[in-house]
């Protein structure tokens, strides 16, 4: 697919903030995902190997998307990980919204990954998960 | 004057600027910023939202405080100083920032420039090696949970015990490098799972380590600069940038979560989400405050673990010991923190975000060794253009809450500065200035040029002016390691 997402240029000059938009709050989740991943590493340069499944719910998807890709930090450094991929499906289970998702990636290697920044947090700064018309939007910003 | 903000903004001198509390409802205390003129109409519209969203929080006195490196950040800008009252203030984690006890220290040596020159490209390939930057990056120290624990509570100490450092640099540092009133037993697994093998890590973004050179002509206060160890005649000394790595970002989510509930308990409502907070008497608040603390010791202990392998790799190189090149620690700051100190008003919590302690001579908390002096600040600049060390001053003790800069300040976006420069390009352009550049990430490098920030020499000339630091000398990089 092509991911729909953007990064933004100045409304974190010390940071990364990026949106990201699809037409369903799981397409949204999904660009978002890539969003980060590609914020700490080219994922076309990261191998498999490391794996984690990961499953959580909420009634609020927007507490639940930053809930997710806070996770996937905790990954990074808990693990020593950057990520190639983290194919993901967003179904409703009465109230809430259930995630599960597989976390691939491979262990920091600098000699054939193309690194690029260390994400500290994931933060509410100016966060928003919204529906605009027939489309999901997103905006997050990184602390790196 | 053309600035990014529809506020009132009031000159009181040259070099301080007063946004008064008819600006925004809710705020309790006026807003000053520390700046020139020039960079005050450089400062993005951020700087004077946020910080008179600090305005506004419960308890705070005096004023809320920007300074001249001020740039938006989250809740509090960077270079953003609060003060809280102990008894009826609250504590904010937007207030000290992820990376907690984010900070700087200097090594001086005996080295001049003639001496390192032929062997910098060797030195600087040691240190990429023996200091790990980067996503990801594990550090050589292994540790249990229950050694993590003596970390938390220790700080730097725990290095020195454990032969990673020497018992004399411990009185060069903020708090001895051990702040007290650290509690492991509340810290989130997640927290301790993220920090644990990053001990001696660097990271990346705007994390450092430098090898720089100090110059007869760049020496203001010739006295003050002797007595810290800077001897000018082309010196030789190092910075190091970093802070608590995962372990203190992942204490700072674990809070904001915590006080956003907490602030509903306690009927306190924020102007922006970042601003959670929470009494600092309340029992969040204190929790806050105890795990704070030991992420502002794991980072005493992360540059402590730092500066014995930059001992070591310099020893290598040169053939000496350490000791017999002259390697003693000038001074480690925090930039990122919030702790109780006794001002006029009485004991607050003042939180500094971006912003260095700078305490002066006359300072009963400060050592022995700072009492004629003033307690040392080191200012980071871009790689580009080198770094400042500065003493603190008893009107900053008056008029700041004993409080000053931490560096440049970013003028540029990431995005931006990656489509100005690429980092091949920027890293082939500093060898030729003499500048040798080892780095992780090529994109990284680049985002991280020296256009992106503001000049570092007239951010450092408003707060000299302003009396709340004083100029000792300029430090000017000739080697570089980024994550």
């Amino acid at each position: 697919m092509a991911w729909t997402f953007h990064f933004l240029e100045e409304i974190a000059l010390a940071d990364i903030g990026f949106e990201a938009e699809g037409e369903s709050v799981e397409e949204v989740f999904r660009c978002a995902t890539q969003a980060l991943l590609e914020s700490m590493a080219n994922p076309a340069t990261v191998s498999g190997g490391w794996e984690r499944a990961i499953e959580r719910s909420d009634v609020d998807p927007s507490a639940l998307l930053f809930d997710w890709l806070s996770e996937v930090v905790y990954w990074k450094d808990a693990a020593g990980v950057v990520f190639r991929e983290a194919p993901l499906t967003l179904t409703r289970e009465g109230d809430a919204w259930l995630l599960r998702a597989r976390l691939i990636g491979a262990p920091v290697d600098q000699q054939i990954q193309e690194l690029h920044a260390d994400v500290k947090a994931v933060t509410k700064h100016l966060y928003e998960l919204k529906q605009t018309g027939g489309c999901w939007k997103v905006r997050v910003v990184l602390d790196v | 004057m053309n600035l990014n903000t529809d506020m009132t903004v009031n000159r009181i001198t040259d070099e301080i600027w007063e946004i008064p509390l008819s600006e925004k409802p809710g705020m309790l205390v006026p807003a000053r910023i520390y700046a020139t003129e020039g960079i005050l109409q450089a400062m993005d519209s951020g700087v004077f939202d946020q910080v008179t969203n600090v305005a506004c929080l419960p308890g705070i006195r005096r004023y809320a405080l920007c300074m001249p490196d001020g740039h938006w950040g989250y809740g509090f800008p960077i270079g953003g100083v609060a003060a809280f009252d102990v008894q009826d203030g609250v504590i904010s984690p937007g207030g000290v920032g992820y990376d907690i006890n984010c900070g700087m220290r200097l090594i001086r040596t005996d080295l001049t420039l003639a001496d390192v020159q032929p062997h910098l490209e060797r030195l600087m390939t040691e240190l990429f090696r023996k200091v790990p930057a980067g996503v990801g990056a594990s550090g050589f120290v292994r540790l249990s949970g229950e050694e993590f624990g003596r970390v938390m509570t220790h700080g730097a100490r725990w290095c020195v015990e454990r032969g990673y450092g020497w018992h004399r640099d411990l009185v060069r540092m903020e708090e001895g490098g051990c702040i007290e009133r650290a509690d492991p037993s509340i810290v989130t697994d997640h927290a301790i799972q993220r920090g644990i093998n990053q001990l001696g890590t660097l990271g990346s973004g705007n994390h450092y380590l430098e090898v720089q050179v100090v110059s007869n002509e760049r020496i203001f206060d010739p006295v003050t600069a002797a007595a810290l160890g800077i001897t000018g005649h082309e010196q030789i000394v190092v910075t190091v940038h970093c802070g608590s790595r995962g372990f203190g970002h992942q204490v700072a989510s674990d809070y904001l979560k915590v006080f956003e509930k907490a602030m509903r308990r306690y009927g306190i409502t924020v102007k922006d989400q970042q601003l959670a907070c929470a009494p600092f008497r309340s029992p969040e608040g204190q929790d806050y405050f105890s795990t704070m603390n030991c992420a502002a010791n794991t980072a005493f202990a992360n540059r402590q673990v730092i500066t014995h392998q930059i001992r070591e790799a310099f020893a290598t190189v040169f053939g000496q010991s350490a000791e017999a090149l002259g390697m003693e620690l000038v001074y480690d700051v925090a930039h990122n923190i919030a702790k109780v100190e006794r001002y006029a008003e009485g004991e607050l919590v003042v939180h500094r975000k971006g912003a260095t302690r700078a305490f002066g001579p006359g300072s009963p908390e400060l050592p022995e060794t700072f009492r004629q002096t003033g307690q040392p600040v080191i200012c980071g600049g871009s790689m580009e253009t080198g770094s400042y060390l500065l003493v603190g001053t008893d009107q900053a003790v008056r008029d700041t809450f004993g409080s000053t800069m931490h560096g440049a300040g970013r003028t540029m976006s990431r995005a931006q500065a990656k489509r100005t420069v690429r980092g091949e390009q920027l890293q082939q352009q500093m060898k030729q200035r003499g500048i040798l550049v080892k780095a992780v990430s090529m994109s990284g490098l680049a985002e991280e040029a020296g256009l992106a920030y503001k000049n570092i020499s007239e951010v450092v000339e408003s707060v000299d002016r302003a009396g709340i630091t004083k100029k000792v000398a300029e430090l000017r990089p000739i080697g570089n390691i980024k994550g």
